[in-house]
């Protein structure tokens, strides 16, 4: 009993209820507190004046306070009855650590989903830039092409038209004379038009509005001039030609003339004309 | 003096509420104890807002520590006004909060140790004068220290100039003073 004042009166007990001993020292107090009552009354004692001695020196807390603490208790409340059996096995931890760990581990997965439909969004609208490259490309290459068609069209039209104004030049022209040939015995209905440029001599033949019997394919058709009573020749051309049945065609030059003639020749032209063989004629003046 | 009826329980039926986590529980536990508990924490930090916080996350820290209180170790309020206590010392002693304090202007200082040294009499706590005059001044200087400024009494021992044992016995006599005085 003797021990047991002496322990009382050291001082250990009020520090115990102050919180000031270390945790060896504190199990010490328990284990006397258990073991001796009077320990355990004056503990009691202890207590129960510093918590009368704190409430002399309450401060009341402002009236917001109550509301704010008891929501953020309330909603631990709840947390607590969901997880009701993780707490049991981990009392020693406090709630804080297990709430900060909780929202470490929910926050990735969020992140996570983002970059994923982020990615996703991102390789669509790549798949979606190529296939409409790929389309604009075709696009291009197609306008390109039709532009090139165009172009050539225009060059031909242009060339088509520079052409027909020379034609109709030479009919405006007066240095050209205009010579009508006409069928003969042979051939009545046939019909040629030529012209004679009286400063350079040459002949042109107007091939469209030539009107020639048919020849075969051995044979051509050959142009004649009469210079004094003797054929000249002035070259051959074709009547089925393509080349030769547009526009004009231009034959040999020559300074003088009293008629002109076409015979059928056979191919290359003869080097005298088969009189029979005439289709057509005409003064040159 | 309260605006509405607070709840009150007895501390046995308050603990084993407590226990079964019944949210009853939590309201007569802030309405009986957070202004004794706020009046050890706001005297070790003059701040309110602060002081304020400290007291939410000693409620916080109670209601999810629960479990390892045990009333046969002893009464609730010690248990939780040494969480209070020590939840406080440990801001007043974060980085935080020490550089904040040197944010302080020395002119505010003046007023502000003062607010600290005071004990705020409250018109409603009538028996405090006479507490405070049942107490030696050497008593109520090493109660405030150890109590109210959250000092061990190791560094009461050296703030005051005494032996330990010293510390020792007059906290004693100081505590045995207040039993009498209760009493």
């Amino acid at each position: 009993m003797e021990n047991i004042n002496e322990y009382i009166e050291s001082g250990i007990l009020e520090l115990y209820v102050l919180g000031q001993l270390s945790p060896e020292e504190k199990l010490q107090v328990e284990e006397m507190a258990a073991k001796h009552t009077a320990v355990k009354a004056e503990i009691k004692d202890i207590e129960r004046s510093m918590e009368l001695f704190a409430e002399e020196h309450a401060v009341e807390p402002s009236e917001y306070l109550r509301s704010k603490i008891l929501g953020s208790l309330v909603t631990n409340l709840g947390d607590d009855r969901i997880f009701t059996k993780a707490h049991t096995r981990t009392e020693e931890i406090f709630e804080d650590d297990e709430r900060e760990a909780d929202n470490i581990v929910t926050m990735p997965p969020r992140q996570i989903t983002f970059f994923k439909y982020a990615f996703a969004a991102c390789l669509t609208l790549l798949v979606i830039s190529v296939y409409g490259l790929v389309t604009m490309y075709n696009k291009l290459q197609d306008t390109n092409t039709q532009l090139t068609a165009m172009q050539l069209d225009k060059q031909k039209i242009a060339n088509e038209a520079s052409f027909k104004d020379k034609e109709l030049d030479i009919y405006r022209d007066t240095v050209y004379r205009v010579l009508r040939l006409k069928g003969t015995a042979k051939a009545p209905t046939a019909a040629m038009t030529l012209a004679w440029n009286t400063i350079n001599k040459k002949i042109i033949l107007d091939m469209k509005s030539m009107k020639l019997p048919g020849h075969d394919k051995q044979h051509q058709y050959q142009l004649w001039a009469l210079v004094g009573g003797k054929p000249v020749d002035l070259g051959v051309f074709d009547a089925g030609n393509s080349i030769d049945t547009s526009g004009m065609k231009e034959m040999k030059a020559i300074a003088v003339a009293d008629a002109f003639a076409v015979t059928i020749e056979p191919m290359g032209g003869s080097v005298n004309p088969t009189i029979t063989e005439m289709v057509v004629s005409g003064a040159s003046k | 003096m309260s605006k509405k009826r607070k709840i009150s329980l007895s501390e046995e039926e308050l603990v084993s509420a407590l226990r079964n986590r019944e949210k009853i529980a939590v309201e007569a536990l802030y309405d009986m104890y957070s202004a004794s508990l706020f009046g050890v924490i706001s005297r070790i930090i003059a701040d309110i807002p602060v002081a304020e916080d400290v007291l939410q996350e000693t409620f916080v820290k109670i209601w999810n520590s629960f479990s390892g209180y045990s009333a046969e170790k002893g009464r609730l309020f010690t248990w939780m006004v040494n969480i209070a206590r020590n939840l406080a010392i440990d801001k007043i002693r974060s980085k935080d909060f020490k550089n904040q304090a040197k944010n302080h202007e020395l002119e505010n200082n003046v007023t502000f140790i003062d607010e600290q040294r005071n004990t705020v009499y409250k018109p409603e706590l009538l028996g405090i004068r006479d507490l405070v005059s049942t107490l030696k001044p050497e008593q109520k200087s090493i109660l405030d220290l150890v109590y109210f400024k959250g000092y061990t009494h190791v560094e009461a021992a050296e703030e005051l100039g005494v032996p330990l044992g010293t510390i020792k016995t007059r906290l004693r006599m100081a505590i045995l003073q207040l039993r009498k005085h209760f009493n």
